[in-house]
C-alpha cells in the first residue's frame, strides 16, 4: 500500500557539481518513506527541549537505503540530533551525529546516512546551512544529493511531509555556505505488508479517546471485520434499494462494477460442498483435539515427574538403605511414566499413565 | 524510596506505536533469522511504557556455500545477543545518546522475534533472566512474525516469575528441589497485557491514512476503468487480511513444531532413564558391598576383631548427576504454547468455514 501524496511533474532535478569518476545521472529522485520513519520523526517532535532554544522545530538524520543508480532512495529509520537555533546562529551537534550513526548502522550495516528531516515547513538560511553540511563530501551524502524531508506539525492543521533535495547556487563566495536551491522532489509513504497489521492495531488505538488500546486476539480481530465487513454491505444495500426507489439516481460504471463482483460467486454443487466442509471441519478439529491431548499427556508427565512418592518411604529399614530404596523405587516408577508419556505423546498410551501411580502405591 | 517502588510490580505494558513498528519492522526484515532488540521506557503507576528501541547488532557471518547452517548461526548469535558482552557497551552508548534527545533512558527489556509462537527455550529465559536479575522492571515482548502475517498483530510480553528467578539463580532443578518448591512449568513465564498508545500528534498522522478526500461531494464514476483506476482504500483498521481463507499452512506448520516437541520430549525421558538406570546400577553395588561388609563385620565380630566402617561405600561409589528438569519444564510450556496457539486457529477458522457454507449453500 503506497500512499500519493499529490501527482507530480518532475522536470529536471539539479546536477551534484561533476566528479571525476562519478557520473551523476539525471533521473528524477524519488523519495519512498517507512511510516516507522515518520513515527519516529513525530515522537522527537514530541519530545522538543525548548529550554535553551528559540527555535520551534526539531532536526534529525534520515537513513535508509539509496538503489544501485540513486534514482530512489527509502527512507528507513531515523535519529534525533540535538541543536540549538537562535537568531543570528545555529548550532548542531556534530559529533552526536557522528556517533549516533556509527551506532546505527552497526546494527544494519546496509544502510547509509541519506540526508535530514526536520519539523517545519520553513526553508531559511539555517536550512541551507545545515544541508549543505549533510551534503558535503566528508560528512554527508556527496556524491548522492541529501535528501531534506520537512513535516508540519502545528497544532490543528494536518500533517504534511514534503520532500526536497538542493543545488549549490551563492551569489557570492562568500555566502555559499548558507545559500543553497531546495528541489521539491515526489515522496510517498510506503506501507510493506508486514506493517499492515501493525498499523492495524496501531489505528485501533487512534479511535478511542485514551489513545491505547490492548491487543486483540485473532477471534476478536475477526469478528471487528466481519462487523466492518457487513456494514460496508449494508451501506451498498441501501445504495442499490435507493437507486431502485429512484430517490437517487443509478450510475452505470458501479452497477457494472457490483454485477461483475456479484457473478464471481462460483457455481457449486451444494453435495460437494457439504461433503468438502465436513472433511475440512473435521480434520481442523481433530489436529484441535491432538494438540490438545499431547498437551495434557505432557503436563501429565511434568506432573508425575516431580509428585511426591510419600508411599514409598515406608519401607521397614531404619538405616540409609531404607531411604535409597524408597527413591529408588520411586524412579522406577517415574521410568514407567517415562514410557506411559511418550506413548502418550504418539496419542496411543492413555490407560497404561494412570496405573503407574497406582503401582508405586501398592 | 526504592523498596516501595519496588513493592508495586507493573500490570501492563504499554508499547508506543513508534515501537511496535520498529519492532515490526526489524523482524520482518530478518525474517527468519531471528531478531533482537532493546527497549527504553519508564515504569509509572504499575504500568510500563515502552517508548523507544533500537536493534542489536549481529555481526554477519558470511557463510556463502552453507546457507542453512548460516542461518542457524545467525538465529543464534541474535538470540545470544541481549547478554552478549559486546553488546552491553553498545546499549549504554546508545542510551548516552538517546538520554540527550529527551528519550526516556531507562532500560526495561528487550524483544524477539518468533515463529509461530516457538519462542520458550533456554535462551530466551537466560536473557530476560539477565534483565530481570538487575531489574524486576522488564519485559520480554515476543513478536510472532508468522502470526502477525495473517492480519492481527501478535505482541506478546512476558516477564518471568519471582519462583522461577529464585530456582534459576540457584540453577537447581532436581526433582527434590521442583518438589519442594511447587514450581511447574506453568509459573515460568507471567505474561503481562499489551496495550498500544499513540502521542497526540501520532493520532493525528494516523488519521490522515489515507488521506481524507479533499471535496466531501465525491462525484461519481463515469466507466468501471474509473473504478480501477482509484480503487478504494481503508483505513487500517480493522484490517480486512484476518478475513484470508488459507489457515491450513499455519495449522500445519503448528503441527511440525509440536512434533518437534514431541521428540525433545522424548530426548529429555531418554536421559533421565539412562540416569535413573545407572542410579539402580550404582546402588545394586553399593547394597551389594554394604551385605558384603555386613557379614565380613560379622565375622570379625566372632573373631573379636574391631568392625571395619560401614561408610566407606560414600568413598568408593559415586552417585550420578541427576539432570536438570529445566528442558522439560520449557518444553511442557512450549506444547502448552502451540496447543493454545492451535486452539485460537481453530475457532477462527471453523468460523470462516462456516461463513463460507452459509454463502455458498443459503438455507
Amino acid at each position: 500500500m503506497a500512499v500519493d501524496q499529490e501527482h507530480f511533474v518532475h522536470l529536471s532535478r539539479p546536477l551534484a557539481p561533476a566528479v571525476l569518476g562519478f557520473s551523476a545521472s539525471s533521473a528524477p529522485l524519488t523519495v519512498n518513506i517507512q511510516p516507522q520513519a515518520v513515527f519516529s520523526i513525530l515522537d522527537h517532535a514530541v519530545r522538543r527541549d525548548i529550554r535553551d532554544t528559540q527555535s520551534t522545530r526539531v532536526i534529525g538524520a534520515l537513513v535508509g537505503v539509496r538503489s544501485e543508480d540513486g534514482a530512489e532512495v527509502e527512507v528507513r529509520s531515523c535519529f534525533a540530533i540535538p541543536h540549538t537555533e537562535n537568531e543570528d546562529q545555529v548550532e548542531v551537534d556534530v559529533e552526536y551525529q557522528k556517533n549516533m550513526l556509527a551506532l546505527t548502522l552497526k546494527a544494519s550495516p546496509r544502510e547509509t546516512l541519506l540526508g535530514w528531516y526536520t519539523t517545519s515547513h520553513e526553508l531559511n538560511s539555517f536550512s541551507a546551512l545545515i544541508q549543505n553540511f549533510f551534503a558535503s563530501p566528508d560528512t554527508g551524502t556527496f556524491p548522492h544529493p541529501a535528501v531534506h524531508l520537512t513535516i508540519s506539525t502545528d497544532a490543528g492543521t494536518a500533517i504534511e511531509t514534503k520532500t526536497y533535495i538542493s543545488a549549490p547556487v551563492a551569489v557570492n563566495a562568500e555566502r555559499a555556505a548558507e545559500s543553497c536551491l531546495f528541489i521539491e522532489v515526489p515522496h510517498k509513504l510506503l506501507f510493506s505488508d508486514a506493517e499492515r497489521a501493525a498499523l492495524g492495531s496501531v489505528a485501533a488505538a487512534a479511535t478511542v479517546d485514551t489513545r491505547a488500546a490492548p491487543i486483540v486476539s485473532d477471534i476478536e480481530g475477526l469478528a471487528q471485520s466481519l462487523e466492518t465487513v457487513s456494514d460496508l454491505l449494508e451501506r451498498v444495500g441501501s445504495y442499490v434499494s435507493e437507486v431502485l426507489d429512484e430517490e437517487r439516481d443509478g450510475n452505470h460504471a458501479l452497477g457494472q462494477f457490483l454485477m461483475n463482483n456479484l457473478s464471481l460467486t462460483p457455481k457449486v454443487d451444494s453435495t460437494a460442498i457439504e461433503h468438502d466442509f465436513n472433511n475440512h471441519i473435521q480434520d481442523v478439529l481433530m489436529v484441535s483435539y491432538l494438540a490438545n491431548s499431547i498437551r495434557t499427556q505432557i503436563d501429565l508427565a511434568q506432573r508425575l515427574a516431580t509428585a511426591p512418592l510419600a508411599a514409598d518411604k515406608e519401607g521397614g529399614e531404619k538405616s540409609k538403605d531404607g531411604e535409597e530404596g524408597g527413591k529408588q523405587e520411586g524412579r522406577g516408577g517415574r521410568g514407567g511414566r517415562g514410557r506411559g508419556g511418550r506413548g502418550g505423546g504418539r496419542g496411543g498410551g492413555q490407560p497404561r499413565e494412570p496405573r503407574e501411580p497406582r503401582e508405586n502405591a501398592d | 524510596m526504592v523498596d516501595a517502588q519496588k513493592d508495586v510490580p507493573f500490570k501492563s505494558a504499554q508499547v508506543e506505536a513508534l515501537v511496535v513498528m520498529k519492532i515490526v519492522k526489524h523482524c520482518s526484515s530478518t525474517f527468519p533469522t531471528t531478531a533482537t532488540g532493546f527497549l527504553v521506557g519508564m515504569d509509572s503507576n504499575g504500568v510500563l511504557e515502552i517508548t523507544n528501541t533500537f536493534p542489536f547488532p549481529t555481526v554477519d557471518v558470511a557463510v556463502p556455500d552453507n546457507q542453512q547452517g548460516h542461518q542457524n548461526d545467525a538465529s543464534s548469535i541474535a538470540a545470544a545477543a541481549p547478554r552478549a558482552k559486546a553488546n552491553i557497551v553498545y546499549q549504554n552508548d546508545m542510551i548516552r545518546h538517546l538520554k540527550e534527545v529527551n528519550v526516556d533512558a531507562n532500560n526495561v527489556g528487550w524483544y524477539t522475534s518468533a515463529t509461530m509462537g516457538n519462542f520458550v527455550n533456554l535462551s530466551f529465559i537466560e536473557n530476560q533472566y539477565h534483565y530481570q536479575r538487575d531489574n524486576d522492571k522488564t519485559v520480554a515482548l515476543v513478536h510472532d512474525v508468522s502470526r502477525s502475517s495473517q492480519g492481527s498483530l501478535s505482541l506478546r510480553a512476558f516477564k518471568l516469575s519471582t519462583e522461577f528467578m529464585a530456582a534459576f539463580k540457584e540453577a537447581k532443578f532436581t526433582t527434590e528441589s521442583l518438589q519442594k518448591s511447587k514450581l511447574t512449568f506453568r509459573d515460568i513465564l507471567v505474561e503481562v497485557p499489551v496495550i498500544v498508545h499513540n502521542s497526540h500528534l501520532l493520532t493525528s498522522f494516523v488519521h490522515q491514512i489515507p488521506p481524507p478526500p479533499e471535496d466531501p461531494e465525491i462525484s461519481l464514476p463515469a466507466s468501471l476503468d474509473d473504478i480501477k483506476r482509484q480503487p478504494a482504500q481503508f483505513p487500517p483498521h480493522p484490517s480486512f487480511d484476518v478475513l484470508d481463507l488459507s489457515i491450513d499452512p499455519f495449522l500445519e506448520k503448528t503441527c511440525d513444531l509440536l512434533l518437534d516437541s514431541i521428540e525433545a520430549h522424548y530426548t529429555d525421558l531418554n536421559n533421565h532413564q539412562y540416569y535413573q538406570r545407572s542410579l539402580t546400577r550404582e546402588q545394586f553395588k553399593i547394597t551389594q558391598w554394604q551385605t558384603k561388609r555386613k557379614a565380613e563385620n560379622a565375622v570379625r565380630l566372632a573373631a573379636k576383631q574391631t568392625p571395619l566402617p560401614e561408610d566407606e561405600w560414600q568413598r568408593l561409589f559415586k552417585l550420578p548427576q541427576e539432570p536438570s528438569r529445566l528442558e522439560g519444564m520449557l518444553n511442557a510450556r512450549q506444547v502448552e504454547q502451540y496447543s493454545k496457539q492451535v486452539d485460537g486457529f481453530t475457532a477462527t477458522v471453523t468460523a470462516k468455514m462456516f461463513a463460507v457454507r452459509g454463502n455458498l449453500l443459503p438455507e
